[in-house]
């Protein structure tokens, strides 16, 4: 049995369900992301588990207790908030130290545990001042200590770096990881940013409308997303309208090109039938390889300089693309309004659902 | 066809913008200059007046006389000890509802305001009655005639409990407010959720996270709290009390200086009384609204 477990979870408020049907089995150890737009429910089962929401059905277990209708004070569950949610009137210290005197362990327990916290995050200087006098960077880093320092058995945090400039995130996200595995503890994390899941997590689960779209590791809902909203939602996605030719063979008509597919939902297709085709971007390169499986002609519409990547606006046929490549000093671009041959794999075309 | 210009010389904008500023700092000199003789002409008035009780003479006589009066210290300390009775009530009823009505009950807000500014409206006069009124007599459980509650107003400490439950109801539109908006400050539920997640209980959270965090709101409401108390005549009267605000009322009607004497001392204590709340929560404004 898994180490959390949430079975059937809903959640509703009057009509509205927020949460419906929801599962999801965690492992010991494992960093586990919540992701999607917002009011897709993520928050809302991050706080079931937390203990702050109670589930209209289902259940939640912890390391094989069920833990459903427990108060949070009694979940040894640790959390971290967007906003924080230091005790301004107590210092670095202090705060690290609360729940532990909340349990009233020893003074001198406390004393060497908050030490250790303290350490861990690097904040040494910081131990004697208050939270006003922190960076928000120092003052997550200390939000994350206390969650720590009661040797929680699930580590909550609800976008802990959404309040924070993009070089702290990125530095903090680094840290929180590095921590959660040197300490061995289960994880959760909720966020709307993909980079942000997709950099931190063992595995993610998207989820919109209150259901879990799709369940997988970076690598599986990054490249294998299963619906089109996850395909959508998690990286850039070029979407075109097509048709199934040969369905045995993979193969699909979109604006009279071909292409070839390795899409394993086209097997339950029927010639003549209308699919929805998409590709990533980076997923097409210029025909220097002649042997891929997609061999394309296009237009050059237009080049955008985004820094490392340079995003090139093709057309084939009458269906715009866009088409990613690494930038370097020694790039040549094709020029705007020149033909050229595009490919891609067949692993590269997905089929997410009908047109 | 000439093109219409709007630049200015280099530099008139500038000179514009700071011949407005010097004239808005003017007009607040001028209403602050205002304010303050308003308030400070009738202070000093009462002053003067208090040291000239010797004729021709600029001297203490006032205060010495009215320091040494019995009945002074007596109702001053009664008054005293019923203000700080009065805080502690409101405290421990005001802290939880106001918490609890921000977390979990935020429909009741509109209740909860209305009945705390009800006191503005009711006269204490009708309050005082009212207390009498039903407190006067014994109060049974109905239809059974079980006493439930003997009389109030037969026995010292039954009075002395009633007229803080009238002083807690005169209060509350202070407190509560004070309380409220300190609790506005502070983001009390994520603060809440983050105790209860570190295993702290309700009692706990309120002692060790609110209280602590609502300080400052909580002294400005408890000082007004003593103003109001100190100074109350009405319930204090009709219930029979020796407190400080009907002894003031008495000795004005029967002596000159030594009122003001003594309106001049409690005006220098309450300013007192407000600089240790500033000089006690000096730091503590800015470490609650940190996030």
């Amino acid at each position: 049995m898994a180490y959390l477990n949430l079975t059937n979870i809903t959640k509703q408020y009057g009509d509205a369900v927020v949460v419906d049907d929801f599962n999801l089995d965690v492992e010991k150890g494992e960093f586990v992301s919540f992701l999607g737009p917002s009011g897709c429910g993520k928050t809302t089962t991050l706080r079931m588990v937390a203990g702050f929401e109670i589930p209209t059905t289902g259940k939640i277990t912890i390391n094989g207790v069920d833990v459903t209708n427990n108060a949070p004070n009694q979940r040894n569950v640790g959390m971290i908030f967007q906003a924080y949610a230091l005790f301004p009137n107590m210092t670095v210290a202090q705060n690290i130290g609360f729940g532990l005197r909340i349990r009233k362990e020893s003074e001198s327990a406390v004393k060497d545990r908050v030490k250790e916290m303290i350490s861990l995050i690097n904040l040494e200087k910081h131990a004697d001042k208050y939270p006003y006098q922190l960076s928000g960077g120092q003052q997550q880093r200390v939000a994350l200590a206390r969650a720590l320092a009661n040797r929680p058995q699930v580590l909550l945090l609800d976008e802990p770096l959404s309040a924070l400039d993009a070089k702290i995130r990125v530095s903090l996200r680094a840290e929180i990881r590095a921590i959660q595995k040197a300490l061995g503890i289960t994880a959760i994390f909720v966020t709307h940013d993909q980079e942000e899941a997709l950099s931190i997590s063992d595995r993610i689960v998207v989820m919109y409308e209150g259901k879990a779209e799709q369940v997988g590791t970076p690598f599986e809902i990054y490249n294998f997303p299963k619906t089109q909203f996850v395909a959508n939602f998690v990286g850039s996605l070029n979407n075109a309208d097509g048709e199934v030719v040969d369905a045995a063979n993979g193969i699909l008509a979109m604006d009279g090109v071909h292409l070839k597919t390795a899409d394993a939902e086209l097997s339950t297709s029927r010639k003549g039938d209308k699919v929805r085709i998409s590709i990533r971007p980076e997923r097409f390169s210029f025909a220097a390889e002649p042997m891929k499986d997609n061999v394309v002609d296009c237009t050059i519409e237009n080049i955008t300089f985004l820094g490392s990547v340079v995003r090139i606006q093709i057309s084939i046929g009458n269906t715009k693309f866009n088409m990613d490549t690494f930038n370097n000093p020694f790039l040549e671009l094709p020029a705007i309004g020149a033909t050229e041959k595009v490919m891609c794999s067949k692993e590269a075309v997905l089929v997410l659902g009908t047109a | 066809m000439s093109a219409i210009t709007t630049d200015a010389p280099v530099g008139q904008g500038k000179k514009r913008w700071s011949f407005r500023q010097a004239g808005t700092r003017f007009w607040s000199w001028v209403w602050f200059l205002l304010g303050a003789i308003y308030f400070l002409v009738p202070l000093y008035a009462t002053l003067r007046h208090s040291l000239r009780m010797e004729r021709d003479v600029i001297g203490f006589k006032a205060y010495v006389r009215a320091f040494e009066d019995n009945d002074f210290w007596e109702t001053f300390l009664l008054s005293n000890g019923l203000a700080v009775a009065t805080i502690i009530c409101s405290v421990i009823l005001i802290v939880p509802t106001a918490y609890w009505i921000r977390l979990r009950l935020p429909q009741a807000r509109r209740i909860a305001e209305f009945i705390t500014l009800l006191p503005f409206v009711i006269p204490a006069i009708i309050l005082v009655f009212g207390l009498i009124r039903t407190y006067s007599a014994p109060i049974d459980i109905p239809f059974t005639g079980i006493e439930l509650l003997k009389p109030l107003t037969t026995t010292k400490f039954g009075t002395y409990a009633l007229i803080t439950a009238g002083y807690m109801v005169l209060a509350m539109p202070y407190m509560y407010r004070s309380v409220d908006t300190g609790m506005r400050v502070v983001d009390i539920r994520t603060l809440t959720e983050a105790a209860q997640s570190l295993g702290a209980g309700w009692f706990a959270i309120i002692t060790q996270v609110i209280l602590p965090n609502v300080r400052s709101a909580l002294l400005s409401g408890a000082l007004l709290t003593f103003a109001i108390v100190v100074g109350e005549v009405t319930l204090a009267a009709f219930l029979g009390v020796d407190a400080f605000g009907p002894y003031l009322f008495l000795i004005g009607q029967h002596r000159a200086y030594e009122p003001a004497a003594l309106s001049f001392v409690t005006f220098l204590m309450t300013w007192f009384a407000m600089g240790m709340i500033q000089f006690v929560t000096g730091g503590q404004g800015q470490a609650a609204g940190a996030h």
